[in-house]
C-alpha cells in the first residue's frame, strides 16, 4: 500500500504557524455552520417523511437540483434554503453569542 | 444524514506527476497562507464527511460538462481572486482500492488555478486539469505525493 499520511503531516506541520492555524480554525467553523444548516434542513425533512422529489415539488425546483444541494454537489443560494425552511415549517435564525469577549453569531434551522 | 465515524473518514492524496513534481502542492505553495489554510480545511472537512453526505461549508462542489467527474475548492483571495483545486473521487470496490495502492477511498487533489474575479478559465486551462486527471486515473498503483 501506498503511504497516504502526507496531507495529514503537512496539516500538522502548518499548526505551528500562527496565521495558519488561526485562519484554519476559523475557516473550520465557517464550514460546521453551513454544514449544519443543510444537515438540519435534511433531517427535518427526514422526520417528516417528506422525499428529495418532494421537497423539490414544493419549492418549485428540480428534484435532481434538490438531490445535489443535499450532497454538497451543488449549494444552494440563501432564497432557497429560505425556501426549504418555509416548506418544512422551519425558520432560520442568526444566534448571537458572546465569546472572550467578542461577539460572534451562529446560525440554526428550528422546525416549527 | 449518516453520523460522522473515523471509520468513514477518506484519504487526502496529492497527484503526482511522472517527472516527480506536483501541481497542486505547487499551486498550493504559491498560494496565500491563509488560502493554504482555507483549502486544508474544507479537504479536512469533506474527507470526514465523504460524499454522499453534505460537506465542505459551501466550498466543495461538482463540475459538469467536459468537466464531469471532477470537484473544485473554491476559495477567494485578496482583491476578489479566485482560487481553485480541482479534485477526484478515488473510490471503488475494495480490491479495486488495493491495485490502487489505497486502503480506504481518498480525495485526489489534481492540482489548482486562479484567476482575476468575474474571469473565466480558458478552455485549453481547463484540458490541462482533464489530462492530469486522465494520468493520475491511469496508474496502478496511483503515483502520489507521499
Amino acid at each position: 500500500m501506498i503511504d497516504t499520511s502526507y496531507h495529514r503531516r503537512h496539516v500538522t506541520e502548518r499548526m505551528d504557524d500562527p496565521e495558519y492555524r488561526a485562519e484554519y480554525e476559523r475557516m473550520s467553523r465557517e464550514i460546521a455552520q453551513v454544514n449544519e444548516v443543510m444537515r438540519a434542513l435534511n433531517e427535518l425533512r427526514e422526520q417528516g417523511s417528506m422525499s428529495k422529489a418532494e421537497l423539490a415539488r414544493v419549492i418549485g425546483r428540480n428534484d435532481a437540483v434538490v438531490r445535489r444541494f443535499f450532497t454538497a454537489q451543488s449549494n444552494p443560494e440563501l432564497r432557497t434554503i429560505a425556501a426549504m425552511a418555509e416548506a418544512l415549517d422551519a425558520d432560520i435564525r442568526i444566534v448571537p453569542r458572546r465569546k472572550a469577549g467578542r461577539r460572534t453569531a451562529t446560525a440554526d434551522v428550528a422546525g416549527g | 444524514m449518516p453520523a460522522r465515524g473515523e471509520e468513514e473518514t477518506w484519504d487526502v492524496v496529492y497527484y503526482r506527476q511522472v517527472d516527480g513534481q506536483t501541481p497542486a502542492i505547487d499551486f498550493l505553495d504559491g498560494c496565500p497562507i491563509k488560502l493554504q489554510a482555507r483549502f486544508d480545511a474544507v479537504l479536512d472537512d469533506v474527507s470526514a464527511a465523504p460524499p454522499p453526505r453534505y460537506s465542505g461549508g459551501g466550498r466543495w462542489e461538482a463540475m459538469h460538462g467536459d468537466m464531469g467527474g471532477f470537484y473544485e475548492v473554491r476559495v477567494q483571495g485578496p482583491n476578489r481572486e479566485q482560487f481553485r483545486l480541482f479534485c477526484i473521487l478515488d473510490n471503488g470496490s475494495p480490491q479495486q482500492l488495493r491495485d490502487r495502492g489505497l486502503t480506504r477511498p481518498a480525495i485526489a487533489v489534481i492540482t489548482g488555478m486562479r484567476k482575476p474575479f468575474m474571469t473565466v478559465f480558458d478552455e485549453r486551462d481547463y484540458a490541462r486539469v482533464r489530462r492530469l486527471g486522465d494520468d493520475y486515473r491511469a496508474q496502478l498503483p496511483r503515483r502520489i505525493k507521499t
